[in-house]
């Protein structure tokens, strides 16, 4: 391999996406044809690099800083999965954006994106890597502004977490690198201790932010209601996972070693817990199809925190296994919700109802990624659930527990959201509704076969793509594919699936609708109030924060018109005297003007020949 | 030396005169007084040929030059001569002791008020300043070039 | 070849003006002083990039007089060839009458030989006979449009420059008491070794008080804002950009730089006239509403630098107050330019009757801004970098309380800038909306060149440290 082949991937994408910009005006289409050959170039080469290893090295800025890329078997796997997702939503997009007017800017950002996760992915130096990593904040923020008209706010409110968190992050990096006294990636590891656990917390901080974890969520749930749907699918959906979680494995492998028991992944697991529970349970409630989908979005990051905050090589696989099959499932209900919206007019659930006879292949597709997210045995999510399940029972029962928590109520809202979106009866004002066009079926349909791939025949990613990134040798004596090994593990979830379900035919038959199926959950004694207070985004920390930044800026700001009004007065009052003064002194006549040159010369002479 | 010294006093009374004096016809006798003590000056410091040259083009010829020119201006009324002079008188009164003060300064700093010359090089100040200094000629001519155009320029005829 | 700069301007200046048929003269005159000009820039550029002259001096057999040249004689030689093309190429749009144009250059001549004659002299004597030609030349130059406040300028500059003559003429006669000689070498023989050292010192006082004078230092500077204030607009570009710096500044660094020796009431001399100067000139700045009277304080504050840096006398302040004096030159005579061609659109130089003229005239507002950003010292214009010299050059030097002041002021230079700039050209005013147009090309040439040539001073620093201002560090002594 030519290592230089190994830029393609970032450099082909950004060239499209500068291009698209370009040519916005000129050529309507171009976003849709670049994006294509873009993203399936960028895939092929993927693929081909796959399971390779190399190093490509272009100077850069200067003083060290070079642009070094190194592909590893840690990082080939998610290349090729940011390449897949990155071609499946350009091709999702050409057809959902058809003859929109955002759609050349979409286009053009959607390939600065890819460029960048790629980037980020296989950049070999801390500094390279923040660079992708604010760039793709900076694409980010443009896909979400361009949505709807009040968009931007949402806009801002990611820019701020997100943007925070990276200068958590570069502060991060510049410990990092004192301490190892070089910020190429692969030359850094250091030990969980000391300061270097302040620098740990502070680079995961960064990775959590991008994966979207709690307490860095907020923005999600708004962006899937403002954003472009494409969007939706492809950031909190797949690449931001990729990404943000690639980074909290690599930290917590390679570049720190993460030591199982330690406090500081007690605290990354509780994180995980934390995230999954609280989730879950807003996204129980939800009475919209894009929002119930955005709040799973980050429940699903908590089993992969969870799993590598675990620090076991079953749970790292876990959680690394869980990214990709929540990456294809995910993205899969978030296209299929934008079908739903492009064929029925609505993602309200209130509005919507038997679905399925009109859009069967849709429906089929959400099946079967509903089935995924639940873990129900054999699709994929089941068996990333089991490591991770497995790794957690072995730290302590209580993160087990909420685990398996999370996956009753999981399975819960999806037999609500599917029960209220394709079954039950259908609403009349559907009556005209057809199935979605094929190039926005066709990545679904693609999406949910690999779905039933990869649980079915889990084998092949699990030692084909993860095992190399932990080691094999690092899973020696451990079972980590095919049917799980603990048979009580899998009874454990079996009986939640099936408390779930007979929840859900309790909420039925309680609410008669399959919409309420959760409203007893919702409307609980003790429950509602928080659910209430929550709903209001009481709980949401961006706003707490902001609340207090802005008080904050009112204090200074009196502060520093004080300090300005000091200023205003007295410099401006003194220069204005002393120049009035000098400007008397030049009288105009030159008798004056040499006596002013006598006396100088006088003093001079005084002060030389005193 | 006393001599000179009286010279000198006489040169900075003339001086005076012909800056205070209010009637330009004063001022130009005043200035010609002036030439007159420079080329006395010039005589006990010999150097005959300068003095020569003070004498009859700075007292003489130039004297004439402004008579003629001052016989074309308006005189002043007895009114402008006072209230010219007044201010004058004002403005130019402290120039004398400052000058003084800094002379006093130097002398009795220098303490040797004699002006012994240094070390004789070989050749007395002629020699010296324009013996080897052909460059100075050029800047000499360049400034009567500059003078000629300046007066073609300001004295031109203003409406052509 | 240095002999050529003076004597091929002499020989030019005698052909335009022998009795040629009608305009010949006048036709010629414009087109040989940019292309002399030119050559002088790009001789002065040879013998700095190469450390050699271009060639031999061909009449070196035939001349009965000498020069001398240096690495700061190169750079003086660069900016007076840079400032009197521009001076020249104003004055075309500036002057339409023909004979004036013709007198113009001329003058023009005279002042740039005057200059050259200076940069290349090593004497005192002819430092003051050259000195002499070039002032006389700027007399008539201010009093060129023969208004009331143009010969007032003139006669106050001709008074205090006749001072200036009587002050150097004294310093010339001190140091002929104390040693052999005027020239540089001789004097400072002199200065160390002469059986009457106060004679030495007397002298070296005289003559700094004479260039005080000439270059307009605080309070020796009552002459300045009249007669940069009444010229004609290239005369001010040309008096303010070089003639006062070729003169009375140059003067300045030649002596305190390689003629004096060392000595400590000198240095706190030519630091508190510096620091004097620097605050004085932008107050009063500040206070003016006069554009052209508000750059000659401006210009005041910024010869400040110049002497502060000399007063250093510290190889790296020297080449600080050379390159200052080198930037200087460019960017005020590119204000000055700016103001010239305001005032041919609006016939006044009055800042309150100005205002909102960004939307007629946006090339001289940029210009402008430029000029100004640059001599506030903001990076990466030209001025940036030798205020950041003369400054870190102060700090090495131990004068910390001077580098500290010296900086403070910049933030007057951007206070009084700023007012300017608004007031002519970003507030609404008088002239907003009003039926003015863009200055010629004429006007806008010669300015972007210079705001170009700034900006390039300030990015290729690095190569102008290197040709330009090492050479310049080792003539210190």
């Amino acid at each position: 391999m030519n290592p230089s082949t190994l830029l393609i991937p970032v450099f082909l994408p950004l060239a499209a996406g500068a291009l698209i910009f370009l040519l916005a005006k000129a050529w309507k289409g171009s976003g849709a044809v670049l994006s294509l050959a873009a993203t399936a170039g960028m895939l092929a080469v993927s693929a081909l690099l796959f399971g390779k290893e190399g190093t490509a090295a272009l100077p850069w800025a200067g003083f060290g800083l070079d642009f070094v890329c190194r592909l590893m078997p840690f990082n080939g796997f998610i290349l090729l999965a940011v390449s897949f997702f990155a071609f499946c939503t350009a091709l999702y997009a050409a057809s959902s954006l058809k003859g929109k007017s955002i759609a050349p800017h979409f286009f053009g950002f959607l390939m600065l994106s890819a460029g960048f996760a790629a980037g980020a992915v296989i950049a070999d130096h801390l500094v390279l890597l923040l660079f992708f990593w604010e760039g793709l904040l900076g694409s980010m923020y443009g896909l979400i502004a361009m949505g709807r008209k009040d968009a931007w706010r949402t806009a801002i409110k990611m820019f701020v977490i997100v943007g925070v968190s990276d200068l958590c992050m570069m502060a991060g990096i510049a410990m990092t690198g004192h301490a190892a006294g070089s910020l190429v990636m692969s030359s850094i590891h250091l030990p969980v201790e000391g300061l270097n656990t302040l620098a740990f917390l502070l680079l995961a901080i960064g990775g959590l932010a991008k994966a979207g974890s709690m307490p860095f969520h907020s923005w999600i749930p708004f962006a899937a209601e403002d954003a472009p749907l494409p969007f939706m699918a492809f950031f909190p959906g797949a690449l931001e996972k990729l990404v943000g979680i690639y980074f909290l494995a690599r930290l917590s492998l390679d570049l720190y070693g993460l030591q199982a028991g330690s406090w500081v992944s007690l605290l990354l697991m509780t994180v995980g817990a934390v995230t999954i529970l609280l989730a879950v349970l807003m996204a129980l409630i939800q009475k919209d199809y894009k929002k119930l989908l955005s709040y799973h979005a980050i429940s699903q990051v908590g089993y992969m925190v969870l799993g590598i905050g675990t620090a076991s090589a079953v749970g790292v696989i876990g959680g690394l296994f869980h990214m990709l099959n929540n990456a294809l499932y995910k993205s899969g209900l978030f296209l299929t919700a934008g079908m739903v919206e492009k064929q029925a007019g609505t993602t309200d659930l209130r509005k919507l109802g038997g679905l399925g006879k009109r859009m069967p292949l849709t429906a089929a597709a959400f099946v079967v990624f509903g089935l995924s997210i639940s873990g129900v045995p054999p699709f994929n999510g089941f068996f990333s659930k089991e490591l991770v399940y497995d790794a957690a029972l072995e730290r302590h029962w209580v993160f087990y527990l909420a685990a398996v928590l999370g996956s009753f109520f999981t399975a819960a809202s999806f037999l609500k959201l599917g029960h209220a979106a394709f079954f039950g009866p259908a609403k009349p004002e559907h009556r005209d509704v057809r199935e979605a066009p094929w190039p926005m079926l066709l990545p679904a349909l693609v999406i949910a076969g690999l779905c039933v791939l990869f649980g079915v025949y889990n084998t092949l990613p699990v030692h084909r793509f993860l095992a190399p990134a932990v080691g094999e040798e690092a899973l020696a004596g451990h079972h980590v594919s095919g049917m799980p090994a603990n048979w009580m593990l899998v009874a454990g979830t079996l009986i939640a699936l099936a408390a779930a379900l007979l929840n859900h035919r309790y909420g039925v038959k309680r609410s008669g609708a399959g919409l309420g199926a959760a409203d007893h959950i919702h409307h609980a004694p003790g429950l509602s109030g928080v659910y209430d207070r929550a709903e209001r985004q009481a709980f949401d920390p961006y706003n707490h924060w902001t609340a207090f930044v802005g008080v904050l800026s009112r204090i200074l700001n009196a502060a520093d018109r004080g300090v300005n009004a000091l200023f205003d007065v007295v410099s401006v009052s003194a220069a204005k005297t002393l120049s009035a003064g000098t400007r008397r002194l030049q009288s105009g006549a030159y008798t004056a003007y040499v006596l002013w040159s006598m006396a100088g010369l006088a003093a001079a002479a005084w002060w030389m020949f005193r | 030396m006393t001599v000179d010294l009286i010279l000198l006093g006489l040169l900075v009374l003339a001086a005076l005169w012909a800056v205070l004096s209010v009637r330009l016809m004063m001022s130009v006798i005043g200035l010609a007084a002036v030439s007159v003590a420079v080329s006395l000056l010039m005589f006990r410091l010999d150097a005959p040929y300068a003095a020569m040259f003070e004498l009859s083009v700075c007292a003489g010829l130039i004297s004439v030059i402004f008579f003629v020119a001052i016989s074309f201006t308006k005189r002043l009324t007895a009114e402008d001569i006072r209230t010219h002079r007044k201010e004058r008188l004002r403005k130019t009164v402290w120039l004398p002791f400052l000058l003084a003060g800094l002379a006093i300064l130097l002398v009795a700093r220098l303490k040797s008020p004699g002006f012994a010359p240094a070390p004789d090089p070989g050749g007395d100040v002629r020699t010296l300043l324009w013996g080897g200094r052909h460059l100075d000629l050029i800047g000499q001519i360049v400034t009567l070039l500059a003078g000629a155009f300046g007066v073609v320029v300001l004295f031109k005829e203003k409406n052509r | 070849m240095q002999s050529l700069l003076i004597l091929v301007p002499l020989v030019c200046l005698m052909l335009f003006n022998l009795p040629w048929k009608r305009g010949v003269g006048q036709a010629v005159s414009f087109g040989a002083g940019l292309a002399f000009l030119a050559a002088q820039a790009a001789a002065a550029l040879w013998a700095m990039l190469s450390g050699g002259e271009p060639f031999a001096d061909p009449l070196a057999g035939f001349l009965v007089f000498k020069t001398s040249a240096d690495g700061l004689t190169w750079v003086m030689l660069l900016t007076i060839a840079v400032v009197a093309a521009s001076s020249l190429a104003v004055s075309r749009a500036a002057f339409t009458d023909e004979k004036d144009r013709f007198y113009f250059a001329n003058l023009l001549f005279v002042s740039v030989i005057g200059m050259n004659g200076a940069a290349l002299s090593g004497d005192l004597f002819t430092l003051y006979v050259f000195f002499e030609a070039a002032s006389v030349a700027s007399f008539i130059l201010i009093a060129f449009r023969r208004g009331m406040a143009g010969l007032e300028g003139a006669f106050k500059y001709l008074v205090m420059s006749t001072v200036a003559t009587v002050l150097m003429l004294t310093g010339v006669g001190f140091f002929m008491l104390a040693g052999a000689g005027t020239s540089f070498a001789e004097v400072r023989a002199a200065c160390l070794q002469s059986a009457h050292p106060e004679f030495a010192r007397v002298g070296g006082l005289a003559f700094m008080a004479g260039l005080f004078i000439k270059g307009g230092m605080v309070p020796f500077h009552g002459w300045l804002p009249d007669a940069y204030g009444t010229a004609p607009g290239p005369v001010s570009v040309l008096l303010a950009g070089i003639v006062t710096k070729a003169t009375g500044v140059y003067g300045l660094i030649r002596l305190t730089g390689s003629v004096l020796p060392m000595m400590p009431e000198v240095q706190t001399l030519l630091m508190t006239l510096g620091i004097v100067s620097i605050y004085a000139g932008a107050l009063a700045a500040i206070g003016q509403s006069d554009y052209k009277r508000m750059l000659a304080y401006s210009s005041i504050s910024q010869v400040g630098y110049i002497v502060l840096a000399l007063g250093c006398r510290t190889p790296l302040a020297l080449a600080g107050a050379v390159f200052h004096l080198l930037n200087h030159a460019v960017f005020k005579s590119l204000l000055f330019s700016n103001a010239a061609a305001v005032e041919s659109r609006l016939g006044h130089n009055d800042m309150n009757r100005m205002g909102g003229l960004q939307a007629q005239m946006p090339w001289s507002s940029l210009s402008a801004v430029i000029g100004l950003l640059s001599t506030a010292g903001i990076p990466p214009l030209g001025g940036f970098w030798s205020k950041v010299i003369i400054l870190l050059a102060l700090w090495q030097a131990g004068f910390h309380a001077a580098a500290v002041l010296a900086l403070a002021a910049s933030l007057l230079t951007l206070a009084y800038f700023l007012s300017m700039q608004r007031r002519v050209f970003f507030a609404k005013g008088t002239e907003t909306g009003s039926a003015v147009t863009e200055a010629g090309a004429a006007y806008l040439w010669p300015q972007l060149a210079l705001a170009g040539l700034t900006a390039a001073i300030g990015i290729g620093f690095p190569f102008v440290y290197r040709f330009l201002l090492t050479p310049i560090q080792q003539l210190l002594w």
